[in-house]
């Protein structure tokens, strides 16, 4: 079943075409990466699934309804840029927040004390939010993002700006929300955290889709032409290698993406005689990889951001 | 547009501004500094300043020094034996303020005289010589002229003018126009400050809520509009709010004070004689309060509420227009002069409140809050232009809520740079 559906999606912002022709599918219960450098397209796409601002052309429905006001109930949004009112006591926010999202009063106040609870955050109950300290406010941000419990949850870049703990906290509630059946999307710019946590993506690149799909089905298409090498000694023999992409690379170990048909057993070879192997792995292209070799490297917004 | 939407906003933007400190303090402070300034008022009436300016005099004639030292005896002192030279130095020692030669042109020939003095005294005590200086050689050439007693008399009659108001119905009513006058000034300055301070309040409102980052959070659940019309309607409650407290303290305040501070007076000037008396008769304005017609008080707040939603929803956008509170500045410029040139106006309005200046500008939306009040005070209004200055007002704060929402829809999610006029302007071509 799809959750979010976005059909030939156009946004453009005076002379720029912010978003060109998207279309992807959400599926229910799954989690959805969308991925692709700083200023692709993703936030932009990201508001206009939660209504906050008009899209130019195209269609996007939530459940098989057109978005609206009330389309926004049934979606959880943590924006990139997010906070909360300073001066507000975290439980009259909390409380604020979830009535918005056509939350009934005792109904609200129930779940804020379940979720305020289950976070150890009770205590806070009563603090204004300007005292609490960052860690804490971004457990707020996330209760105030799932209170209402909605069906659908959408993250934009949830892990910037994070402390470790709360890292691994959003993780784990991301994960639960997966298990009792929920959707979420979420979007980022660094590509390991897609491949830890996705179902399915939708790279973004310039505004446009590159590649939409099940992750595991992306990887396979591109097979297994990736080598993983951990060597010691002198890396040079890196250089001599024609035809391949080296990615991440550091002293002693490289990602060696096979372009042309060459062996990687004679990648191996030329590394044998300069360096020792602790390491050989023939994988699938990483999702950085097969982002690069999809748009090309020129094209690629942001090359660092990609990379970082 | 979702109106319960609208009402939770609403009520979080009253519920949380009306508990704050700065709330409370405000309305505490504002009737204290209205009561200090009502006190420095009286104060001032009543202690004329005592500081003495001493004038010499060197009188050539010897008729004019006497009647002029017997008029104010500690400002005019006979110097008539001393030369001008030892005169100048007493004025560069500080030990008179300043002399005046005067000799028989000046009264025979209209030859204007001559006051040398450190500059010290400013325009009370230059205008105040001129008409003692006036009277005294006008008295020498009557008596010079020997013109009958009766004639005399003549010159010193001094009629005034007595003011009563002939209203439409045909009742005569006391002319209250001096006092109306100030209550006209003092509500058209209310309205500037009003419009400022709560103006302020919905401009700060949107700032904070860019720069917590929340706005994007209250985005996915509420229209723009929506969040736009229920700041502007939660501010503009705790105004009514305020004022509410304030006008009723004030009525509370004047019915109480009023009668006391009479009775205070009766007993300090009883023993005074009719000197004080007369001094009195001369302050009425604080204590005795003519009372204020009910319609002057309705159309305040309809004009206070009219003009906080026009420019309200103005200050609303240069909020969404500007990143932090530093940049408000550069955006506030053209929203604020017409406030500022009607403030300017009004002074005018408040001596001639039926000229054509004043008619015409108090029917411009932008300045009819400040000046329309200003002139129902004062004057009688025809109905006509109240009414005409009512719907101008409305149709305009339609056109600046529509421009307002536009920009604000697009300005609340631009972080990190304040808008320029052209970005404003592509905004609002672009929603």
């Amino acid at each position: 079943m799809i959750s979010i559906q976005v059909k030939n999606l156009n946004k453009l912002f005076g002379k720029t075409q912010a978003v060109d022709n998207v279309s992807f599918d959400v599926y229910k219960g799954r989690i959805f990466g969308l991925l692709g450098p700083n200023g692709a397209g993703k936030t932009t796409t990201i508001r206009m699934i939660n209504h906050i601002i008009p899209l130019d052309s195209g269609e996007i429905t939530i459940n098989g309804l057109t978005v609206g006001p009330k389309t926004q109930k049934m979606i959880g949004y943590m924006p990139e840029e997010r906070g909360l009112y300073k001066k507000m006591k975290v439980g009259e926010q909390l409380m604020y927040l979830a009535q918005l999202k056509g939350l009934k009063k005792p109904d609200a106040k129930k779940k804020i004390v379940y979720w305020l609870k289950r976070f150890d955050a009770y205590d806070w109950h009563s603090k204004v939010v300007g005292e609490l300290s960052k860690g804490m406010s971004q457990k707020i941000q996330f209760i105030a993002t799932i209170v209402h419990d909605p069906d659908i949850y959408i993250f934009d870049e949830p892990f910037s700006g994070l402390d470790p703990i709360n890292s691994e906290l959003l993780k784990e509630i991301i994960i639960e929300l997966r298990q009792n059946g929920k959707t979420i999307l979420f979007s980022t710019h660094r590509m390991e955290q897609v491949e830890q946590m996705c179902d399915d993506i939708c790279l973004f690149n310039n505004g446009k889709v590159v590649i939409t799909g099940n992750l595991r089905n992306i990887k396979k298409e591109f097979g297994k032409n990736t080598v993983l090498i951990e060597f010691e000694g002198d890396p040079g023999f890196l250089d001599e290698l024609e035809d391949v992409r080296i990615n991440n690379r550091s002293t002693n170990f490289a990602e060696i993406r096979i372009l042309n048909g060459l062996s990687h057993q004679q990648i191996l070879k030329k590394a044998m005689e300069k360096s020792e192997i602790h390491k050989f792995q023939l994988v699938e292209p990483s999702l950085n990889e097969i982002f690069i070799s999809t748009v090309g490297e020129d094209n690629i917004k942001n090359k660092e951001a990609l990379l970082a | 547009m979702n109106w319960n939407q609208v009402l939770l906003v609403l009520k979080r933007e009253y519920i949380t501004r009306v508990r704050s400190k700065g709330f409370i303090w405000a309305t505490i402070l504002v009737p204290v500094g209205f009561v200090a300034f009502f006190g420095v008022m009286v104060f001032v009436t009543v202690w004329e300043s005592d500081v003495a300016f001493e004038i010499g005099i060197k009188d050539e004639t010897g008729s004019i020094v006497r009647p002029l030292t017997e008029m104010n005896p500690g400002r005019y002192i006979n110097y008539s034996n001393l030369s001008v030279d030892s005169l100048r130095t007493m004025v560069q020692q500080d030990v008179i303020t300043g002399y005046m030669v005067i000799d028989e042109e000046n009264i025979a020939e209209d030859k204007n005289l001559e006051l040398i003095y450190s500059g010290s005294g400013g325009m009370q005590l230059l205008t105040s010589i001129r008409s003692d200086v006036r009277e005294v050689i006008r008295q020498e050439r009557l008596q010079r002229a020997e013109v009958s007693e009766e004639i005399q008399q003549i010159y010193e009659s001094r009629i005034s003018v007595d003011s009563r108001r002939l209203t439409r119905t045909g009742e005569e009513t006391d002319d209250d126009t001096a006092f109306l006058s100030i209550v006209g000034m003092i509500l058209g300055i209310i309205i500037f400050a009003a419009i400022f301070s709560y103006g302020g309040y919905v401009t700060r409102g949107v700032i904070e809520e860019k720069t917590n980052r929340i706005v994007e959070v209250i985005t996915s659940s509420v229209k723009p509009i929506e969040l736009l019309t229920g700041k502007m309607a939660g501010v503009g409650a705790l105004a009514i709010t305020q004022f509410s407290i304030w006008i009723i303290t004030f009525f509370g305040l004047t019915a109480v004070a009023g009668p006391v501070a009479t009775m205070v007076m009766d007993q300090q000037t009883a023993g005074l004689g009719p000197e004080a008396e007369a001094a009195q008769a001369e302050l009425p304005m604080p204590l005795d309060l003519p009372s204020l017609e009910p319609s002057l008080i309705v159309y305040f707040v309809i004009f206070f509420i009219l003009g906080y939603l026009l420019y309200s929803s103005l200050f609303a956008a240069i909020g969404a227009a500007s990143d932090s509170d530093t940049d408000v500045q550069q955006l506030m410029l053209p929203v604020g002069s017409p406030i500022f040139i009607a403030y300017i106006i009004m002074f005018h309005t408040w001596q001639s409140p039926d000229s054509l200046l004043s008619v015409v500008s108090s029917v411009i939306p932008f300045f009819t809050p400040i000046l329309m009040v200003t002139r129902i005070a004062i004057t009688e209004v025809p109905f006509w232009q109240i009414s005409l200055s009512i719907i101008l007002m409305i149709l305009t704060f339609a056109g600046t809520m529509w421009l307002s929402a536009k920009i604000y829809k697009v300005g609340i999610l631009n972080y990190g740079n304040t808008a320029s006029y052209k970005d404003l302007l592509r905004w609002i071509r672009q929603s």
